[in-house]
């Protein structure tokens, strides 16, 4: 009886864990984003008011707030297209790294895995700063270039979309990797020596049955890496520059330098959605897909 | 019969230290079936891999109807190679993977005609929308033949056609697939360790061991007049003794009997094969034993096969093997456990072992 009671626990504590994490939060952030702002601590009404008889006092002006200025729109779509761009790239890097690492033998194997994994085990912040390091005026980066001729003054490197791309591929880059890897390692190594005995050269058995076979891999780490991108706060932050503002940027400011709350609610929220909604669809669009083709 | 369709010339290849074959050659005629037989670790689907184009030898050539075909790549070479896993791709339904390898060279049209001609070939004209998930290993088997066989290979490389089918599907394949073979005129070659299988499926084969070939000839050549030891041993139930010369003729001490050949022998001791469908077996109440080639013993285990019963035969320090075909439907006729028999053999069916 008391191991029922354990096991039923046991199966439900992720939704626990989803409800008390995840849903709660979201409800509040919602409740404050249609709350009417005002000056003070907190600095928004009450949703409900007593004083004079019950009264809902809610209002949806945060959204028209922010969707119609282009301000908020824009800084959305650059992290969209930001997202977009890191993850094309980890997966143009991560894919023949994964591939490679799945096909090696066990003891490369296992080395290639710990390489991927060892950033892990320093700060995220401190790699960050490391590239800021690199890439400053007078960093190692631009000596070398100086030194070897190839430029006559130091190249401007920091502070802008590049590096922001640059720093979020190479800090997202296992997040590729891994999961493109636990896919890949399943792979039947026959399928690829069958497709070229069958007459298809490299390239041609690379789109005919690699790239197919490993569809859901590719899913898997494009999400795991986009889904973050998009509300990525600290590399733009430090790495990029005024050339273009970020979603994650704007929610920071509207918070805690404007302390507007209900509308950086509405913000938050609204990027929830608009972020959570297609990649809903998508999934079960792909689910769909993947059953139908029985990968 | 051009006996240089294809030929293997000193292959040899290693993996680090590990040395898989050892200076092959082979050659093979043009639409001949041709069996690669050995257990696990003796180099036979390395040799095939090679023939494949999947390993590189370290030294030697192939030459495939007059082409060296040694550095070419697996998809440049005009031949094709079934996996032993199928390797059917997961991913594309039955049609799909059997017009995988010519979907470039044809037309829509062309390909649909060549892939329903395949398809009847092989009985699976009701399959083709099937999904690879969704077929039977009998199935799998008769796809991955006819997606190699749609690109009409000069040569087919089989690595264990059989080897994941049932026990009843694996006869009936077999009969099929050397009906095939006949009907198509296509040389193949096969890897495999089931020596029943290489015997009923070649019409030549090599008898593999650590990365040497030591047999090369007709099922029936090998069976009856194996060279070696090995082979003996490997092929078939072999009884092997031991003889020296004496006087004008032999003596085996484990038997304690004399033994003539139909031959002469360089040495003075060697091992003799005697199969044990060879060896006469008779009541010892209507005979004595002759002064050669026959002993009396006492049956120590009897297995009835139907056919055939099995009798294990103790003389003095040996156990014979003697299969003994069941003419009549009496069973009295059957020798009981226990009982003393007479068994005899002619002086043919000595084989001597050459080593």
């Amino acid at each position: 009886m008391k191991n029922k009671l354990f096991e039923k626990y046991f199966v439900f504590s992720p939704y626990f864990w989803l409800v008390l994490f995840f849903f709660i939060p979201l409800a509040i952030i919602f409740k404050i984003s249609i709350s009417v702002s005002e000056w003070g601590m907190p600095p928004y009404q009450d949703i409900f008011l007593f004083d004079n008889g019950f009264k809902i006092n809610t209002t949806f002006e945060n959204y028209v707030y922010i969707f119609s200025d282009y301000y908020y729109i824009g800084s959305f779509v650059n992290s969209l297209i930001l997202a977009l761009i890191s993850t094309f790239f980890c997966l143009l890097i991560g894919f023949p790294l994964a591939f490679y690492i799945a096909t090696s033998n066990i003891r490369l194997r296992n080395i290639l895995l710990v390489l991927v994994v060892i950033p892990f085990w320093s700060s995220f912040l401190l790699r960050v700063y490391a590239w800021k390091i690199i890439l400053q005026n007078n960093g190692i980066l631009n000596v070398i270039l100086l030194n070897l001729g190839i430029t006559s003054e130091p190249l401007q490197l920091l502070y802008n979309q590049y590096a922001v791309i640059m720093g979020i591929v190479y800090t997202y880059l296992p997040l590729m990797i891994l999961p493109l890897y636990g896919y890949l390692n399943k792979f039947d190594l026959n399928l690829i020596e069958a497709s070229k005995d069958l007459g298809l050269n490299r390239i041609k058995t690379f789109f005919k049955v690699i790239l197919p076979l490993s569809v859901p891999g590719i899913v898997a780490g494009s999400l795991l890496v986009f889904i973050p991108v998009v509300g990525e706060f600290i590399i733009p932050e430090m790495l990029g520059g005024s050339d273009r503002l970020y979603y994650g940027k704007i929610l920071w400011e509207e918070f805690f330098v404007n302390r507007n709350w209900p509308g950086a609610s509405a913000l938050a929220f609204s990027g929830i959605i608009i972020l959570v909604l297609p990649i809903v669809i998508f999934q079960i669009l792909y689910s769909r897909w993947s059953q139908k083709n029985e990968i | 019969m051009d006996n240089n369709f294809l030929v293997i010339e000193n292959i040899s290849k290693s993996f680090g230290d590990n040395k898989v074959l050892e200076n092959i050659n082979l050659n093979i005629s043009k639409s001949e079936f041709f069996g690669l037989l050995g257990s696990s670790g003796s180099g036979k689907t390395t040799l095939l891999r090679i023939l494949g184009g999947f390993e590189k030898p370290d030294t030697g050539r192939v030459i495939l109807d007059g082409t060296d075909i040694t550095n070419l790549e697996p998809f440049d070479r005009p031949l094709n190679y079934m996996f032993q896993s199928y390797a059917l791709f997961p991913h594309l339904n039955v049609f799909n993977n059997l017009a995988f390898g010519i979907k470039e060279n044809f037309t829509q049209k062309e390909i649909e005609i060549n892939v329903r001609n395949i398809a009847e070939l092989l009985s699976i004209e009701d399959l083709l929308n099937r999904r690879i998930k969704q077929l039977s290993g009998g199935e799998q088997q008769r796809v991955a033949l006819g997606r190699c066989l749609i690109k009409k290979p000069k040569l087919l490389l089989l690595d264990e056609p059989l080897a994941a089918l049932d026990k009843k599907l694996r006869s009936k394949t077999q009969l099929e697939l050397t009906t095939l073979q006949k009907k198509l005129k296509i040389t193949f070659v096969f890897v495999t360790h089931d020596q029943e299988e290489a015997m009923s499926l070649s019409d030549r084969m090599a008898i593999m061991k650590n990365g040497l070939i030591l047999e090369c000839s007709s099922p029936e050549e090998i069976y009856e007049n194996p060279k070696s030891l090995y082979t003996a041993n490997f092929i078939g139930i072999a009884n092997i003794i031991e003889i020296y010369k004496k006087d004008e003729n032999f003596y085996s001490d484990d038997l304690g009997i004399n033994l003539k050949l139909n031959k002469e022998l360089k040495n003075t001791k060697t091992n003799i094969l005697l199969r044990p469908e060879k060896i006469k077996i008779q009541s010892i109440n209507n005979l004595k034993t002759s002064a050669f080639n026959s002993f009396s013993g006492e049956i120590l285990e009897k297995s009835y096969l139907g056919s055939f019963t099995r009798y294990e035969i103790k003389i003095k320090n040996m156990i014979i093997s003697v299969l003994d075909q069941n003419f009549n439907s009496n069973s009295n006729y059957n020798f009981p456990k226990g009982e003393k028999v007479i068994c005899s053999w002619e002086s043919d069916s000595i084989k001597v072992l050459e080593d």
